[in-house]
């Protein structure tokens, strides 16, 4: 599979939820949001702190039925990024952080799983945020919370038009291969031709798409398509998940639960 | 260039993305009052062509790799910077949001340090003032090579500073700046060299998409002036700055080896005023852990997690029994690739 194909295969079934989302978009970004200010607010060293943070995707991927070890592999793809700018901590970091039993583990190595540590965490929630609302859920809670329509509007309008555009280059892309005996990379001048073309027929769409959206009443602002009704206002349910996650968040951050076990 | 929140620390994650923010917000306020004609659904498109763009890919001449376009430059000459960067940013929340590209945190950063850099710094500064259509192709090649080039050294110097802010990586700040200017360097010219390919052809076959901008060029050049000693001004500030790291860290390495040899002068850990700073936030707001015992509760932690997890996907498997199966309740929509 070419990575163009990989990217529509992950994009179908990204933007909308089926069902009517667990919960309000807005209210799960908000949740999304103040679990990695906190989680990231962790001093780098302190390991047992961080750990704690690795409940909420696995319960909140439990409570909105998506299974976590799918969210988990998914989540490994942050990795490779993370590896490469913390590899230098042990480097650096030499003095001591703790034992275990006569080894001692040095800070530098700590900071690395740390580091490692976040990044997959970060992932996870990201991927629950779009799993539960959806991109079009998420575009919503974005107007919702003040941002202005024509960032949401552009934002709707990139997402609907990414899957034909990629269509579009992948036919390109077979077409080219198909004539070029093996040869697996445009040559610049090949490349620079095929992409002015996709360019050109990219403008000529748009125009064609704005007098098609201007003859429908288009008055400068997507609606947010909001499919099966879905979840209009923050409910009771909304508000006690955001005062609940927030407070275990915060309580995570304050103190150290490990301590229990050190005693 | 996407940078991961694991790299960042809260402040300056915050920070960044509250900086975004109001660019994005003014950003939008300009496009809505400066569009005469309704821009939104030119911009919407152009940022799905520079999607399905960077998924083309062309060989570097001489080199045997290859490498796909960025495209900052492309559209602030054809939409003008505000909605260029509004295109690029939208191009960048979908990809972190969509494709797990960049955290949720670091949003902030990427939108200034990839977005803001090459459409609202690079292409005003260098591209516009250089540039004036139609011209000639190797002036084209030229210009759009330096603009890229500059719009991706100051990404690159923005990445190393947000790096070095946050104090998480403990590579000195100078090293990864060394590293991150030499790897932009190269791919800066690649990505202009794209980028003069495709403006070449645009001017041959559809010239008036370029006029759009050319037509918005004020004639007095006065005002550029202003602000290209506004822009040395700032270039002289971040020079002395950048000396004042370099000076408080001579060499990154042959400090890291004393430190090996076992100097006693361990507490100089963090290289950089900035992480100083942001370490001194962080201890004020932070309880600070003991280090020496808690490796007891490193495995306590992951105890629990591993009993939750357990347990979680014993409910899991139970409800997947009971209710349907793949995909956690996302249903793929009609229409297959081939």
């Amino acid at each position: 599979m070419s990575k163009t194909e990989k990217v529509i295969t992950s994009l179908q079934g990204m933007g909308y939820s089926s069902a009517t989302p667990a919960l309000h978009p807005v209210a799960f970004l908000l949740v999304t949001l103040s679990y990695l200010v906190c989680m990231l607010s962790v001093p780098v060293g302190s390991l047992s702190m961080l750990l704690w943070y690795g409940l909420y995707p696995i319960v909140m991927s439990a409570a909105t039925g998506c299974d976590f070890n799918r969210l988990f592999l998914k989540s490994l793809v942050a990795l490779p990024f993370a590896a490469l700018i913390g590899v230098f901590n042990p480097i650096f970091q030499t003095e001591g952080a703790f034992r275990i039993g006569n080894v001692v583990i040095s800070r530098g190595w700590a900071s690395f799983v740390s580091i490692i540590i976040r990044a997959v965490y970060s992932v996870q929630v990201l991927l629950l945020l779009v799993m539960n609302g959806g991109f079009i859920g998420f575009c919503r809670s974005l107007r919702k919370i003040g941002m202005p329509s024509v960032l949401t509007t552009q934002l709707l309008m990139v997402y609907r038009y990414l899957e034909v555009l990629l269509q579009e280059s992948l036919d390109m892309s077979r077409a080219r291969k198909a004539r070029g005996y093996g040869k697996r990379n445009f040559d610049l001048k090949t490349w620079g031709t095929l992409c002015g073309q996709l360019f050109i027929r990219t403008v000529v769409r748009s125009q064609n798409i704005h007098r098609a959206m201007l003859a429908r009443g288009f008055d400068g602002a997507l609606p947010a398509y909001n499919p099966g009704g879905g979840v209009n206002k923050v409910s009771f349910k909304d508000i006690a998940f955001m005062l609940i996650c927030i407070g275990v968040f915060a309580a995570m951050r304050l103190f150290d639960f490990s301590k229990i076990f050190s005693m | 260039m996407h940078m991961s929140d694991a790299l960042l620390s809260a402040p300056v994650a915050i920070v960044a993305d509250v900086v975004a923010a109001s660019l994005l917000v003014a950003a939008s306020v300009k496009v809505k009052k400066d569009s005469k004609e309704n821009i939104v659904p030119l911009m919407g498109v152009m940022g799905a062509f520079i999607f399905a763009a960077q998924m083309l890919n062309f060989s570097i001449p001489g080199t045997g790799s290859s490498g796909h376009i960025v495209g900052g430059i492309l559209l602030a000459s054809m939409l003008g910077p505000w909605a260029a960067f509004l295109t690029l940013s939208s191009v960048i929340i979908i990809q972190c949001l969509v494709f797990a590209d960049g955290g949720l945190m670091a949003i902030g950063c990427n939108i200034i340090n990839m977005a803001a850099m090459s459409t609202l710094v690079a292409y005003p500064l260098v591209f516009r003032p250089l540039m004036k259509f139609p011209a000639a192709g190797w002036k084209t090649m030229a210009v759009s090579m330096l603009a890229c080039v500059v719009g991706l050294e100051l990404g690159a110097c923005m990445v190393t500073l947000e790096t070095a802010a946050s104090g998480i990586s403990a590579l000195p700040a100078a090293k990864f700046l060394m590293l991150m200017l030499g790897i932009h360097l190269a791919i800066g010219l690649c990505e202009g060299l794209a980028t003069g390919v495709v403006l070449m052809f645009v001017g041959k076959s559809m010239p008036s998409l370029l006029h759009r901008e050319e037509s918005k060029r004020p004639l007095n050049r006065a005002k550029y002036r202003k602000v290209l000693i506004g822009f040395g001004i700032a270039a002289l500030v971040m020079g002395g700055l950048l000396a004042f790291f370099a000076s408080s860290d001579p060499d990154g390495l042959e400090w890291s080896i004393m430190k090996l040899a076992g100097t006693p002068d361990i507490d100089a850990e963090y290289t950089s005023l900035f992480s100083q700073g942001t370490a001194t936030v962080q201890s004020t707001t932070a309880i600070m852990p003991d280090y020496e015992n808690t490796f007891s509760g490193i495995i306590g932690a992951f105890m629990v997690l591993l009993i939750v997890w357990a347990f979680c996907s014993l409910l899991m498997r139970r409800k997947t029994a009971t209710v349907n199966p793949a995909n956690g309740g996302n249903e793929p929509r009609e229409g297959s690739i081939e």
